[in-house]
């Protein structure tokens, strides 16, 4: 404080020289006198009279003369005195001159209080600290406090009017915000507490009581939406409010007021308000409403989750429906089709009004793996609207488009369980594609190939890979055939075979049917150059599934060219001897199985615009003992008439059972590979953690049954791969 | 408050906001009057109160200043202590204030009255 220079010591005090207290003992009345005489002229605004260094000359001399108590005693006193005639003149003013009376008092109590500490800066600077004392500044914030707003006729008049304005401007009243803003600020300038206790607290109490009625009001005459409207708007007002006249402070107070009466409150009620609730929302898209509730929810505790819960239960309840409909389960395509935009409409709801928010995005995901796996039936779906879209739907396509679909599909490819299910159906479903040439885009198919790579490892896409470079290959030993052997070859009928690798094709052991001769020619020359080029190899005629292009000449001349299947072509070349047969012949000749003959005439029979042949008697199904008869009067606008074997797209129940046993058998030897791999490691375990560990194994590809498991153990300790525990029959040891 | 290496730069545009240019007139027990600039003058605590303080007393709209208790020679050194002191509280080189003994005791009252 004292001295700057060098040579002068900081914190030098100084004392009274000695002769000087023997002074007049009147002086210091006197100097008081001055100096009460001053003060009273500052409240007066009469301050231009007044010399400060005489007052701060006498106020330096009565401290220094050890007469600061005096002082400071004569300024609390003479204060208190001016305080209690303001309060008196505040108290009378009119109605709403109340609040701007206090204000224009306190300003210029301030400024007196100012001055007043100016002129008393000596005894702030060395008598109050020394005598701890409360500084000339605080104490007339004090002295206001207690005589101005604590004394009894202004206190509760002053709360009385703040809530009612406030009550005011939430009904839409223009209010005088300055002044709110400086009273305001008055009470937080006598210190937080004051602002808090005379202030705050009764204003959140009266806002819990208004806002509770008032939600109480909306919620019985509005919709969710027009609610969630009003509550935002509520919010905001009181956010913006706090913001123009109130403490910083009180803004998550009040906030939190508005957030429990508004929203806490009637949380349950709101989401599942009827017409109007959360599902509502959902079903009709409304963006902006979820939206706000979303940004409403959030700021209460368990908020969200109540969101989270109802949109889960209602995904799973609608996903339920959707996958177990029977009308749905007709159309595979439209099946998948629907889950996608299910899941589409609520991706998007979930970006646009729930912010991204991962943990809705986590129940999505896992409401669809629910229901998804509900409908045992929905990894051949999926890989069946996969192959209408690789096999005609993506025409046209770019191949963007086909990448966005592609991606779609594997993201309700990774919801199933039982992925190794999925696999088995799209080998079928790509040999089929492959084998008839059906495929629209090979970089489609290897992409599809590639994600499922990504997705499920090596391991799920080496056969379908192999599928692939069958077919390549193939295609060179085709070129091959035919560049070497065409002068022997001469007129017969072009041959074009898919040598497919055993094992990686979903091919089943079939007797061959009786090829025609033509036919069969061909086929032995083929035989013998591919034995000749491939040492030790064994070639089976898979006739169940190759095709054919024949041309036939009908009866009044009209050339036709016919796409059929092997077994229709077997079936047809007959009539070039006769004109009409039996079942009974038929078979004979073709040894074509039973089923595949019935379905194979049918198809040549018993479709309108494509019946080659004549069945008596007429009738949609065919029985052993029909005839057929080449039908001459067969007539078709088209030149290429394609005849399709009348297949269900989607499997039979037979069919469906038979793929399910063949699953099942495909997982026992991966399950029994699991558990020695664990076993193998671990050597002693209990049943429960092989079960365990077996499932968080195989995972991936799919969910083993705990009783396979068990079968599967069984059987390893047939063979003496474990043994059971003697002592403890609950665990089983390795034997290596 | 105005020590030696404090006020660091950041409060000089403060000061010249509460008062820029102008000058002040100091005057003596004897009568002498002293023209400082105000920035100088406000070395001093006391001063600074006295020519900021709100409601108008009568030094600061007249612009001078009596001291009955400091003699001239005092009040001179206190002057040039002012220019001192705004000279070098602010840089890190100093060099000696001169003080003469005899008048040393004064000097520190009237530093004590100035809260200097």
């Amino acid at each position: 404080m004292s001295g700057g220079g060098p040579p002068r010591k900081r914190n030098f005090k100084i004392e009274a020289f000695k002769h000087r207290v023997e002074l007049d003992p009147k002086y210091a009345e006197r100097t008081w006198k001055v100096l009460e005489h001053a003060i009273h002229e500052i409240y007066n605004h009469n301050a231009s009279g007044l010399s400060f260094e005489e007052l701060y000359r006498s106020a330096y001399n009565m401290v220094l003369h050890k007469y600061g108590e005096k002082l400071y005693d004569g300024l609390q006193s003479t204060m208190t005195r001016r305080l209690k005639e303001i309060s008196k003149s505040i108290e009378t003013a009119q109605g709403g001159l109340f609040l701007e009376e206090l204000n224009a008092k306190w300003m210029d109590h301030n400024k007196a209080l100012q001055m007043i500490r100016d002129i008393l800066m000596y005894m702030d600077r060395t008598y109050v600290p020394t005598a701890h004392r409360t500084p000339v500044h605080e104490l007339g914030l004090n002295l206001w406090r207690d005589h101005i707003i604590h004394s009894p006729s202004i206190h509760s008049r002053l709360l009385d009017t703040l809530l009612d304005l406030i009550d005011r401007e939430r009904m839409g009243e223009v209010i005088n915000r300055g002044l709110m803003r400086s009273i305001t600020k008055m009470l937080m300038d006598l210190g937080p507490a004051v602002y808090q206790d005379d202030f705050e607290k009764p204003f959140l109490e009266v806002s819990a009581s208004f806002y509770s009625g008032e939600s109480q009001e909306f919620i019985e005459c509005c919709d969710c939406g027009n609610y969630l409207k009003k509550a935002e708007r509520r919010l905001n007002e009181e956010m913006e409010r706090v913001s123009h006249y109130l403490d910083a402070g009180s803004e998550a107070k009040i906030t939190s007021v508005v957030e429990k009466e508004m929203i806490a409150n009637h949380m349950h009620r709101l989401v599942h308000m009827e017409n109007s609730g959360l599902v509502n929302m959902l079903v009709d898209d409304k963006y902006e409403d979820l939206g706000c509730m979303y940004a409403l929810f959030r700021r209460v505790p368990d908020g969200l989750s109540t969101i989270r819960d109802v949109m889960t239960s209602y995904l799973r309840e609608t996903g339920k429906q959707l996958v177990t409909d029977p009308e749905r389960l007709k159309d595979p395509v439209e099946f998948v089709q629907r889950l996608l935009n299910e899941k589409d409409k609520h991706d998007k709801i979930i970006s646009v009004a729930f912010g991204n928010d991962k943990t809705f995005q986590n129940a999505l995901n896992s409401s669809f793996e629910y229901f998804i796996n509900l409908n045992n039936r929905s990894p051949e779906f999926i890989s069946l609207f996969v192959d209408d879209k690789l096999r005609k739907g993506l025409k046209g396509a770019t191949e963007e488009d086909v990448e966005v679909i592609l991606d779609k599909v594997m993201m309700l490819f990774r919801y199933l369980q039982e992925k190794d299910v999925f696999e088995k159906y799209y080998k079928q479903h790509l040999a089929k594609r492959l084998l008839s040439g059906k495929t629209v885009s090979d970089d489609a198919e290897r992409s599809m190939i590639v994600k499922l790579k990504t997705e499920c490892g090596y391991q799920f896409t080496s056969k379908l890979e192999g599928m692939f470079t069958d077919m390549k290959t193939s295609q060179d030993t085709m070129q091959d055939f035919y560049a070497k052997k065409s002068e022997e070859l001469g007129d017969g009928p072009t041959l074009d075979v898919h040598i497919l690798t055993t094992g990686s094709w979903p091919t089943q052991p079939s007797p061959p049917c009786n090829l025609p001769t033509e036919i069969l020619a061909v086929c032995e020359k083929f035989r013998s150059y591919y034995l000749g080029t491939h040492n030790g190899r064994r070639l089976t005629w898979q006739t169940n599934m190759g095709t054919a292009d024949i041309k036939a000449t009908f009866g009044k001349g009209q050339k036709h060219e016919l796409n059929v299947s092997t077994y229709q072509m077997c079936v047809l070349m007959l009539f070039n001897n006769a004109d009409g047969l039996t079942y009974k012949d038929i078979e004979r000749d073709t040894e074509i199985p039973a089923s595949d003959l019935k379905r194979c005439l049918q198809s040549l029979a018993c479709v309108k615009g494509k019946n080659v042949l004549r069945k008596e008697p007429m009738s949609k199904d065919i029985s052993e003992d029909d005839a057929f008869y080449f039908n001459d009067k067969f007539t078709s606008k088209l030149v290429k008439v394609k005849i399709g074997t009348v297949v269900a797209q989607k499997e039979s129940e037979p069919e469906k059972q038979e793929t399910r046993q063949r699953v099942e058998e495909d997982r026992k030897p991966q399950i029994e590979a699991a558990i020695v791999r664990i076993m193998k490691s671990r050597r002693v375990l209990d049943h429960n953690s092989i079960v365990a560990e077996v499932t968080k194994q195989l995972q991936a590809r799919f969910l083993p049954n705990p009783v396979v498991i068990k079968k599967r153990i069984e059987s390893l300790i047939e063979r003496e791969f474990l043994e059971r525990d003697k002592v403890d029959r609950k665990l089983y040891r390795y034997l290596a | 408050m105005m020590g030696k290496g404090e006020a660091p730069a950041p409060r000089e545009p403060e000061e010249e906001e509460e008062d820029t240019g102008g000058v002040v007139k100091l005057i003596s027990a004897e009568g002498f009057e002293f023209v400082v600039d105000k920035k100088a003058a406000m070395v001093s605590n006391t001063l600074r109160n006295m020519l900021t303080s709100p409601g108008g007393f009568s030094e600061t709209r007249q612009g001078e200043v009596r001291f009955p208790e400091i003699s001239t020679h005092v009040l001179e050194k206190i002057c040039q202590y002012f220019y001192w002191s705004l000279h070098y509280s602010s840089g890190k080189e100093t060099t000696e204030f001169p003080i003469e003994p005899e008048i040393t005791l004064e000097l520190m009252m009237a530093a004590n009255y100035l809260d200097t």
